[in-house]
């Protein structure tokens, strides 16, 4: 029986890329290709694949949202991020998520592979630098402890982190209920929950919240003068 | 433009250029169903790309504008310079979905701009018309390509 894999990356030549990689394993097919978080949340739910390969970076439902989802409806499901940057937070989201395989997108190529084998086989798969982190206790109980006593952070809800996304995206309140198969006033109700619970005044300090903690991510100009440059996909 | 031979009589010979090896690949896979056009090289960085130009010479170039070492408008104003009169095209394609970064493309001498997210769309046609010297412009904000 093949190993059934979905792919989630808004860029369909990355997916074609992920494809032509993937499908050259013996055993192994894409069974569905989604363009964004909510499109693969849907798509998993139906096709029920082994492994589900997600960019972090997607419209409308970014990558860590989607894994929450898709770890809430089924613990069973196989997450694989794959993502431009291995910060110290994103990889923290990503655990945390419940992803059990963290890629580098620069290093998809020689990476993936191994990834989904080791998926396939009940194991974990990230990238070196995590492996590093890890080793070194990012993850122990002391860390933990140590962050648990930390003053806390206003968390949000799976549903506002969802409006969160699609708010900093420019989508009014209207269309995010249509999107979402919500009532407009429901809608308000969240979005004013949100600005109340992270001391919010405006969109613009909604946009901000968004990009630090990774809910989006932004494109940066591009540069005419060379330079060391983050390369972005 | 006249196409150097290689097996495929008169293939339009086509360079890659970008730092994802999963981008390249991509590209490829969308290329490979044209018979006359053959992906001669492929480059991760601006520099890499000058100097594949140089040895491999090929027809259209087709480069991101975010690459290490030599960003891809950069690497572009230098492949021109070399490359004068050769007829050979830069294509960009790339993430920048900037009317702006656009000009400045077109402005560093390429003949065709496509924005990443509607690649696997437009970017026959792209080749297509730049590897004819036609210019092909395609942003995801408007509908419509130029070409």
């Amino acid at each position: 029986m093949k190993l059934r894999i979905l792919l989630a990356d808004d860029h369909e030549i990355v997916r074609r890329g992920l494809c032509s990689l993937l499908q050259k394993h013996e055993g192994w097919e894409v069974c569905g290709e989604a363009s964004d978080g909510r499109e693969a949340v849907e798509m998993a739910k139906r096709l029920k694949p082994d492994v589900v390969i997600v960019d972090i970076g997607m419209p409308s439902l970014n990558g860590l949202d989607t894994t929450r989802q898709l770890m809430q409806h089924d613990p069973q499901f196989k997450v694989i991020v794959l993502t431009i940057t291995d910060s110290d937070q994103v990889i923290r989201e990503a655990l945390d998520a419940g992803a059990r395989g963290f890629v580098l997108k620069s290093d998809a190529a020689r990476d993936l592979v191994s990834a989904v084998e080791a998926l396939q086989s009940k194991r974990m798969f990230f990238t070196p630098r995590v492996n590093d982190l890890v080793l070194a206790g990012f993850l122990d109980k002391g860390h933990v402890v140590a962050r648990n006593e930390a003053p806390s952070l206003p968390t949000l809800t799976v549903r506002e982190r969802e409006i969160t996304q699609l708010l900093a995206e420019g989508k009014s309140s209207k269309e995010v209920a249509t999107l979402l198969n919500l009532s407009t006033k429901t809608v308000e109700t969240h979005r004013s929950n949100i600005m109340r619970k992270l001391s919010l005044h405006s969109i613009r300090d909604l946009v901000v919240y968004a990009i630090k903690n990774n809910i989006i991510q932004i494109q940066m100009p591009a540069q005419i003068r060379s330079a060391p440059e983050t390369t972005v996909v | 433009m006249q196409h150097r031979k290689s097996e495929n009589c008169m293939a339009v010979r086509i360079l890659l250029v970008d730092d994802h090896p999963i981008v390249r690949q991509g590209l490829r896979t969308l290329l490979q169903g044209r018979q006359d056009w053959e992906v001669v090289g492929e480059a991760s960085d601006g520099i890499e790309a000058v100097e594949k130009v140089e040895s491999l010479q090929p027809d259209v170039v087709v480069l991101d504008v975010t690459v290490p070492r030599m960003n891809g408008l950069e690497a572009c104003r230098l492949i021109q310079q070399k490359r004068k009169n050769s007829g050979l095209e830069v294509l960009f394609v790339t993430q920048h979905d900037s009317p702006q970064t656009m000009r400045e493309a077109l402005d560093a001498g390429a003949r065709g701009y496509v924005v990443k997210s509607n690649a696997a769309r437009d970017l026959l046609e792209a080749v297509e018309s730049v590897s004819q010297h036609r210019v092909f412009t395609a942003l995801a904000r408007s509908p419509q390509a130029s070409g």
